[in-house]
């Protein structure tokens, strides 16, 4: 399918027009943050630990200050006189979990291999980097915790000793007893699962550029960021400045997945060198520093108990999470969110999960797709898959036994999440339209009889998005701008961000729609605190549903503005006047029409006359808020701080090479539900983005250390993304369940893909290797990890 | 300033003859991007992995972190930014852009350089001479099929009319 031109008489709004900007980008005209040079820019260079666990005994720098072109070279200890520690993007605290104070370089002790204890600025870059190698920094080391269990062990080494433990955060979620269910279940089944530590890894790593104008007392921030507004506030309080006295600008990024939300140290540090050296300050990371951002590397335990007809009455778990070094930028939140995704679609009886996430010294969790909600997935599709071991049942027959079903929504899960809609049986249906999934059995058993491995996996998630955490800058609201000028020309300006996306095409795509424009005549601004509404940028697929929602919103304001304005100079009631194609025109009878651009000009020129109780602008701005988010306790004490809930089935099948552990992808069908799209192109594009992360992380893609806590995976030759040879053409089809909560029937659509792949690999893998009694439960599955399975099964 | 020794380069960018200072060690990718102030090519890893900083040196396609900027003396360097041909663009940028063969776009100047060069050795190509081709670029963004189906699509249009 190619993308589509909409011609006259047609809607924007579900087809998939092209990219609005694809020109410049593939001009390579676009400018990112490091593309960007300011008169007078300096650079920063950071100088970095090499031991995992230390304290800071000291750092002297007179070497590297007396290097040419070396205007700064400073300590964490130097910079704490300056600012205290940088306001946590969310907090832990309110959840019950340990309060979070970093400051943008560590004061008294580095607590992973690679932090930054001091930063030199330089005129060059290269400059910084030849003075960095002169700064001596003297550490003494301290024992090193690096496995979670051992890090909440008696008497481990401790990461912040004011906390007294490494226990970030704990708790549990789920309601029912489990354990009164499971006596009365004909079985009971136990299993574990362990995800590897993944990097979000975008292609372009974080920048930012800090410009403090020390005249006008106001700083310009340009940056890698997907959340301006909130960012800003966070600035402020940072530097003890006013929101006012601080812009951020968000250039286009290179990709996101998390990793560009707020709180990382850098975006703090250039502003502080920036107000010290008076000059404009850029860091880029380099790529070793991206990839010490991690997320994942959970440990979970399960118990299940089920009836002999496949039916899974109660599930009990515990999940124990790494997440490294501690972070300002709210990571932490994905042992809550994983907690909270359980039990994932499944109508049970009681469901119990305890979560524990333990600070280690590894590099810091980072935010990343699908923000911790692949542990839900993995673990009720493994059990669903044990189950169907056990009772002889086929796993699809065993999912649709267990699916809560379609006419039971909105549903309240054990968790206390009120799932909107959803259709979950109807995805197996759209799957088995395009795969014969019993002829593919059948091939199985065949190739089995000729030792051949062949394995069938299924992975189905539903996804909690369009966040609204309470006291934290991420909400399930949003504000748009929509302006016509008098030439009829529209702005658009959105707190939403685009990461590469799209979603800024998408939104022109329904702003032209309601008022009756091409797309050519509209444009949109984003990323810009002086120029757009407040927004909460884009995290938790929030784009479209509230970026979308208020654009729509502001956007028919217009609407009724121009139907009245040309109803007036037309002589018909404002009803009978359809705004298209960039005309004003009497319903039925399309000779009596007006050009948009006419009938603004009036009414900026004579709208008084025409219209006399009209207020003359076309302009207006407006804020849509997901309805279905709950900061009130109910009696459980549970909020529900999700407003969508999209949800995908996968199948994999895949061939093991028993001689070399290696796993081959040969299918990989892909059912999605993310409600109306507004272009499907651009949902696809989602969603095998999505696809190719998850099977990263369920084939290769592994953070590891060696034992004394150094990365060993810091470039992309140890740490293996997927390459276009390494995967599969995919077949997707898709199912539309509208959204009850959305103006247009939309729901997320940002983190789809991961989670199914991740389980329908993990399940594939293990339904090929049944036949020799070998079982993996540990990702990524790499070959070393399944030919020592394998091995194991034969000794 | 600092003291680094530079060296002239002199080379044709993008159709036009150009010269600057350079420091005496710097990659080919960094004297594009800061002294010649090129913006085209992206530095996504400087390890030769990923295939953001790509440029056509002298006809051939080459990861502007892996050479020395003193090694483009005299050469003929095209960046994406030289790719199209006035107001149209290349055959394959176009399909890029109608199939919606990428979303950040950090990765174009690897993917495109790569699809070029197939497309010129092999008008033809199947499904996996598409992906082993671009095998030397990273994208994170499209999970690489949107890719394949923009090189498919330019392969197409550039195909001479059968007959
Ligand atoms: S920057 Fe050159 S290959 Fe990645
Ligand atoms: S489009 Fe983002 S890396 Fe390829």
């Amino acid at each position: 399918m190619s993308a589509t031109e909409v011609v006259d008489g047609k809607l924007y709004a579900g087809a998939s027009v092209r990219r609005h900007d694809g020109d410049r980008y593939l001009r390579g005209r676009v400018a990112y943050t490091d593309d960007i040079v300011l008169p007078g820019m300096v650079h920063a260079v950071l100088v970095r630990s090499e031991l995992a666990h230390a304290r800071i005994v000291g750092v002297d720098a007179d070497a590297a200050r007396e290097q040419p072109g070396v205007l700064a070279v400073l300590s964490g200890a130097e910079l704490a006189r300056h600012a205290g520690p940088i306001p946590n993007a969310m907090d832990p605290v309110p959840v019950g979990g340990q309060p979070i104070a970093l400051h943008c370089l560590p004061v008294d002790k580095v607590v992973y291999a690679g932090q930054p204890v001091a930063v030199v600025v330089a005129e060059t870059r290269t400059a910084a980097l030849a003075a960095a190698e002169l700064v001596a920094v003297s550490l003494e080391a301290l024992p090193v915790v690096l496995d979670a269990e051992a890090a909440l062990a008696d008497g481990a080494p401790l990461l912040y000793e004011e906390w007294g433990t490494n226990l970030l955060l704990s708790g549990t979620a789920g309601e029912g007893d489990y354990d009164a269910v499971a006596a009365a279940s004909d079985h009971r089944i136990d299993g574990a699962i362990t995800t590897g530590r993944s990097a979000p890894a975008p292609m372009e790593p974080r920048a930012y550029i800090a410009d403090w104008d020390a005249r006008e007392e106001r700083m310009t921030w340009y940056g890698t960021t997907q959340a301006p507004h909130p960012l800003r506030h966070s600035l402020a309080g940072y530097l003890g400045l006013r929101e006012r006295q601080i812009h951020v600008v968000a250039p286009p990024v290179g990709g996101s997945f998390g990793y560009k939300n707020f709180g990382h140290p850098e975006e703090y540090l250039v502003c502080l060198l920036s107000r010290l050296v008076e000059r404009p300050v850029k860091f880029v990371e380099d790529r070793m520093s991206s990839l010490r951002y991690g997320a994942k590397d959970t440990r979970m335990t399960f118990q299940a108990a089920f009836d002999a007809d496949g039916r899974v009455r109660a599930v009990s778990c515990a999940l124990l999470a790494n997440h490294g070094a501690a972070a300002a930028t709210g990571a932490f939140g994905m042992a809550f969110a994983a907690s909270l995704a359980l039990p994932s679609g499944y109508a049970l009886e009681a469901f119990h999960g305890e979560y524990r996430l333990a600070v280690t010294n590894k590099g810091p969790w980072s935010p990343m797709r699908p923000f911790g909600k692949e542990t839900a997935s993995l673990l009720m599709e493994r059990v669903m898959d044990l189950v169907a071991e056990r009772t002889g049942l086929d796993p699809a027959d065993v999912r649709r036994r267990n699916w809560i079903p379609a006419d039971r929504f909105p549903y309240a899960t054990t968790t206390g999440l009120e799932l909107d809609s959803g259709d979950y049986a109807g995805l197996l249906d759209k799957v088995l339209e395009v795969w014969d999934y019993p002829a593919a059995r059948v091939e199985q058993t065949r190739a089995r009889e000729d030792g051949r491995l062949l394995g069938i996996g299924f992975g189905f998630e539903v996804l909690p998005e369009g966040a609204d955490i309470p006291g934290a800058l991420i909400g399930a609201s949003d504000i748009s701008t929509v302006r016509m000028d008098p030439s009829g020309e529209v702005e658009v300006l959105t707190g939403v961000t685009s990461p590469g996306n799209g979603n800024d095409t998408a939104i022109m795509q329904i702003v032209a729609d309601r008022l009756g424009v091409l797309m050519s005549e509209v444009r949109i601004v984003q990323g810009d605190t002086e120029r757009c509404p407040f927004g909460f940028g884009n995290v938790s697929s929030r784009g479209i549903l509230t970026g979308g929602g208020s654009a729509a919103l502001a956007a028919d304001d217009i609407a009724v503005k121009l139907r009245r304005v040309a109803g007036a100079m037309l002589e018909v009631d404002a009803e009978r006047i359809v705004l298209h194609g960039g005309m004003a025109a009497v319903a039925d009878e399309p000779e009596r029409a007006l050009p948009l651009g006419v009938v603004a000009h009036s009414l900026y020129t004579i709208g008084g006359i025409l219209v006399p109780d009209l207020e003359p602008t076309l302009e207006s701005t407006r804020t849509f808020q997901m309805r279905n988010v709950r900061h009130h306790p109910d009696e459980h004490g549970r909020i529900m701080p999700f407003s969508t809930f999209s949800n995908g089935l996968y199948v994999a099948l895949v061939e093991v090479d028993p001689a070399t552990g290696v796993i081959e992808l040969q299918r990989h069908v892909m059912a999605h539900d993310c409600g109306v799209m507004i272009n499907p192109r651009f949902v696809a594009g989602q969603f095998t983005g999505g696809v190719v992360t998850g099977l990263g992380a369920a084939l290769d893609e592994e953070v590891v250390h060696d034992a004394d806590g150094v990365q060993r995976t810091d470039v992309f030759k140890s740490y293996l993304l997927p390459r276009a040879t390494d995967v599969p053409r995919f077949e997707m089809v898709h199912q539309v369940t509208p959204s009850p909560f959305t103006p247009l029937g939309t729901k997320g659509a940002g983190e789809g893909g991961v989670a199914c792949s991740m389980a329908a690999l993990l399940n594939a893998v293990n339904d090929a290797l049944r036949p020799l009694g070998a079982q993996v439960d540990e990702l990524p599955l790499t070959p070393e990890r399944v030919l020592d399975a394998i091995l194991e099964a034969r000794a | 300033m600092s003291t680094e020794t530079t060296i002239r380069v002199e080379l044709t960018l993008d159709g036009v003859a150009r010269t600057a200072e350079v420091p005496s060690g710097a990659l080919l990718v960094e004297a594009l991007r800061e002294d010649f102030g090129t913006t085209g090519p992206k530095l996504g890893c400087a390890t030769g992995d990923c295939g953001a900083c790509t440029v056509r040196r002298d006809g051939e396609i080459v990861k502007s972190c892996l050479e020395l900027a003193a090694g483009a003396q005299g050469c003929e360097i095209v960046t994406i930014e030289g790719l199209a041909d006035g107001d149209e663009l290349s055959p394959v940028q176009q399909a890029f852009w109608d199939e919606q063969a990428f979303q950040c776009g950090f990765c174009l100047s690897g993917m495109v350089f790569a699809a070029e060069d197939l497309l010129r050795s092999n008008p033809r190509p199947t499904d996996d001479e598409i992906r082993w081709a671009i095998s030397g670029n990273l994208c994170r963004c499209t999970g690489y099929e949107a890719i394949v189906e923009a090189v498919r699509t330019a392969a197409r249009r550039m195909a001479p009319p059968a007959g």
